[in-house]
């Protein structure tokens, strides 16, 4: 893989708010035409992320660079490449959609509203209502028109698709992944491990303020080691296949199951293991971007116990 | 520095805002103009200041009559003496005192010339030559055999000493008259020409009083006096009875009461082309008159009892006893009332409504009520409402900076607080052309001053609202703190004006004026603008400087924080 410019570069970004709330020590960057997740709890530390990229709060320590530029610094020439969704959608005083389109367009310097029509249509959007009596979900689609409208080259989402209908969810990550195919480098925060999964290059997992983890979809989507669930009529047999040095991941005495992670090349090794005993039943289970996390976080909070 | 979207923006947000408020004030300073206007407020003011000038006349009313009152005893007691010498059995009443003076005089001043060998005497040996005759012929009636004859005239010894001084000077001006009703004009005149000097020195001792003033005065002194004289002698010769002294009391009194009844009515120029209404007016105020000085008289005389009265006043001389007697006679309401109150009856009399309302109420307090609740939302909603509810992160996600973002929300803020008092100057401009600027203490000029201390008032909140709206994130704080200490300002300046100079004392309580100190409000000094005084001037620049520097706090504020968006 060929080494590609980083777009956004987080060094050592920390803001500490007291009692253990904030962001510490954060190291990541995103790289031209990458599409980036953040996932993470409530109050995890992805929207304080977010608004350091925008250049809305000043970091304690570390800097976070966009383009090359300081996010805090050159905040207003950054912007200019930047979009952005903010997680709490608040329009401004204004009376309807169309309105806020114009206002919008005037500080952005656009001229031309094609583009942003096109984007209403797509989304199934009816301007010309009252900014103020619209649903959940109708906010987020202006939110979201308001960000694409410019066609910045850097888009960045905070939760993006929190109100929106499922059927509304598909289109959005469609939409998402045609800006991602015309090159745009992409920052998106969700706490669906799924629509993360099915849109992003990377995800980053944030708890505490830190981040545990960055998964690279594509590698463990392709990875060729599989984790299949198997399950023993008799227990003797459970006990004894337990013995063996799999590698197990999961263990339900209680039904006599184990799950084991297990490479593709030892895959007959097992079966012929497996030969000897008998089984009620034996499945793949697929990769899952939330069980992952959910491990490195279950494994993460062991060690921490430990210390 | 200026972004023009965005100024349009916050002028789409807050125009309904800026007209409701814009509106509402003009509307009311227009009602409270022409309300003042065509109600005359200061009717109250004028009738209070009538009534201090009636007090004032009536003070001198009251004088005047003790004065006429007096004159006319003296002259009809004097008459009763002639007349009474005249009808002492023999008709030799009047020859025996001018025989007798002329016996004492002569012989006081042949002593004179012999003690100084032979000199004249000079103005000042005759006054002495004279006073000792007057004594000497005293002492010869009361003590000789004319002693009960004098008594039974009922007169006080100085009432019969200045018969007799008035005698000797008749004898002194013509010592050649031997008839008896020559004599007695003698005596008639020389009574007359007292009471003038004694009317003259008395004048000129008044303060401000000229010469020409006293001799005026002294004149109709003499008429008065003269009048009396001739009026008594009409009467007595109708009558035919002789007068004890209560009667002269009692006609002197009606005497001048009917004259002061004749010169009030005279006064009015009453002829018969006078409505009735007019007549019937004069009628009325010269019967007040008449009633005024009747009572003036009858207190005059219980004082002059009262004083008189020996042992309660042992050192009281008599001209004392009648100045003390004419000062509680002539006192008018003014004196009876205490002099705190009075003086703060005054005052209201001379207070200046329209000052007080419309430059003290409206402009400080009920005028800057709908903009200052104007600015504290739009300073809000300009900057911490929209950080607040995340709004902001719209504009700020476009390349607009920081510090575009607070100028034109500033420039916004101000221009549409300079637009709102424009239209509030024009109203108040026109209101008062309207309802007529005559009827206006307060003039053009000060009217549209009292309109620039009003906006620099505003700025001065408005730099304010706008720094709390931009330190803080929360619209709850920015609100509580900036629109917090601005109505507890406006609050303060309502309770201080309760303890300022212009309420009316007795409606103010001192300590309150503590509560101007605690108000920026107090910096806008309508009474220093008002009576055209200069102390405005520098307050006003202390004004505008808060504003100035309150917006930059804000600008710069705005820069360097953290925004939750």
């Amino acid at each position: 893989m060929e080494e590609k410019e980083e777009v956004i570069k987080v060094t050592n970004l920390t803001k500490d708010y007291g009692q253990n709330r904030g962001i510490f020590d954060l190291n990541f960057d995103i790289k031209r035409g990458e599409t980036f997740g953040f996932v993470g709890t409530n109050g995890s530390g992805k929207t304080t992320t977010i608004r350091h990229i925008m250049g809305f709060i000043r970091p304690q320590k570390g800097s976070v660079q966009v383009l090359g530029m300081d996010a805090w610094k050159d905040s207003c020439e950054i912007k200019k490449y930047v979009s952005y969704v903010p997680g709490e959608i608040a329009f401004p005083d204004l009376t309807t959609g169309i309105a806020f389109f114009k206002a919008q367009a005037e500080l952005l310097n656009i001229k031309n509203l094609d583009y942003t029509n096109s984007l209403i249509k797509r989304l199934q959007l009816d301007p010309s209502a009252n900014l103020k009596r619209m649903s959940k979900g109708m906010k987020q689609k202006t939110a979201i028109v308001a960000a694409l409208m410019a066609d910045k080259e850097i888009l960045i989402l905070d939760e993006p698709t929190t109100g929106l209908d499922p059927l509304m969810r598909e289109t959005f990550l469609e939409l998402i992944k045609e800006e991602k195919e015309k090159g745009k480098t992409i920052l998106m925060s969700s706490q669906m491990f799924d629509e993360l999964e099915a849109t992003c290059d990377r995800v980053a997992l944030i708890f505490d303020g830190k981040i545990i983890d960055i998964a690279d979809i594509n590698a463990l989507k392709n990875s060729n080691v599989k984790a299949y669930k198997i399950e023993f009529l008799d227990k003797e047999e459970y006990k004894k296949f337990k013995k063996l040095k799999f590698k197990i991941i999961r263990d339900q005495e209680k039904y006599s199951q184990v799950t084991i992670q297990i490479e593709d090349e030892k895959i007959n090794h097992l079966f012929k293991v497996l030969k000897n005993y008998h089984l009620k039943f034996i499945s793949e289970v697929k990769f899952n971007l939330e069980k992952h996390f959910k491990e490195i976080l279950a494994e993460r909070l062991k060690g921490g116990e430990n210390v | 520095m200026f972004s023009k979207a965005l100024f349009k923006q916050s002028m789409k947000a807050n125009w309904v805002k800026w007209t409701c408020v814009t509106v509402a004030t003009c509307v009311m300073l227009a009602i409270v103009i022409i309300a003042l206007g065509s109600l005359a407020i200061d009717n109250i003011r004028d009738s209070l200041k009538g009534v201090f000038q009636q007090a004032d006349q009536e003070s001198v009313l009251k004088s005047n009559s003790v004065d006429s009152y007096e004159l006319y005893l003296t002259t009809t007691q004097f008459e009763n003496g002639v007349d009474t010498m005249s009808a002492i059995p023999g008709g030799i009443a009047i020859n025996m005192m001018w025989g007798q003076v002329q016996t004492e005089y002569e012989q006081n001043y042949q002593e004179f010339v012999d003690a100084n060998s032979g000199t004249e005497p000079t103005e000042d040996d005759l006054v002495k030559i004279r006073e000792q005759t007057v004594e000497d012929v005293y002492l010869y009636f009361t003590e000789g055999s004319f002693g009960p004859i004098i008594g039974s005239l009922g007169l006080s010894e100085s009432e019969i000493k200045q018969f007799l001084t008035v005698t000797v000077m008749a004898y002194e001006s013509d010592k050649t008259l031997t008839e008896t009703e020559a004599r007695v004009t003698a005596i008639e005149n020389a009574f007359l020409q007292y009471v003038q000097d004694n009317a003259y020195e008395m004048y000129m001792q008044q303060e401000g009083s000229t010469e020409e003033l006293a001799t005026a005065s002294s004149l109709a002194a003499r008429a008065l006096a003269s009048q009396a004289m001739q009026s008594y002698k009409t009467k007595s010769a109708e009558e035919g009875f002789v007068y004890s002294k209560d009667d002269f009391k009692e006609e002197a009194n009606t005497y001048v009461n009917q004259m002061i009844y004749d010169q009030v009515l005279a006064t009015f120029n009453i002829t018969d082309d006078s409505t009735d209404e007019e007549k019937s007016a004069a009628e009325q105020y010269a019967v007040a008159s008449k009633v005024i000085s009747n009572t003036a008289i009858s207190t005059y005389e219980l004082w002059l009892q009262e004083y008189g009265n020996a042992e309660k006043y042992p050192d009281m001389t008599e001209e004392q006893e009648k100045a003390s007697a004419k000062e509680q006679a002539s006192a008018s309401i003014m004196d009876q009332i205490d002099e705190e109150v009075a003086a703060a009856l005054k005052e209201l009399g001379e207070m200046d409504m329209y000052g007080l309302i419309i430059g003290n109420l409206f402009y400080r307090v009920a005028g800057i009520l709908l903009p200052m609740v104007y600015v504290i939302m739009v300073a809000n909603g300009l900057l911490a409402g929209q950080v607040d509810s995340g709004s902001m992160a719209y504009v700020l996600s476009t390349p607009t900076k920081r510090r575009t973002v607070t100028v034109t929300q500033m420039t916004y803020l101000m221009l549409s607080l300079l637009a709102m008092f424009l239209l509030v100057t024009v109203v108040s401009v026109v209101s008062i052309w309207v309802v007529g600027g005559n009827n206006f203490t307060i003039n053009f000029a000060e009217i549209l001053i009292l309109n620039l201390g009003a906006f620099l008032t505003m700025f001065a909140f408005a730099g304010f609202c706008f720094m709390c709206s931009s330190i803080f994130n929360r619209s709850k704080y920015s609100m509580s703190i900036g629109g917090g200490i601005s109505i507890l300002m406006l609050v303060c300046t309502i309770l201080g004006l309760f303890g300022s100079d212009v309420v009316p004392a007795a409606m103010r309580i001192d300590q309150m004026n503590f509560f101007n100190y605690l108000s920026i409000i107090s910096l806008f000094d309508a009474t220093s603008i008002l009576s055209g005084g200069m102390d405005f001037l520098w307050k006003f620049g202390i004004l505008a400087l808060i504003g100035i520097l309150t917006f930059i706090v804000g600008v710069f504020c705005f820069e360097k924080k953290d925004l939750p968006l």
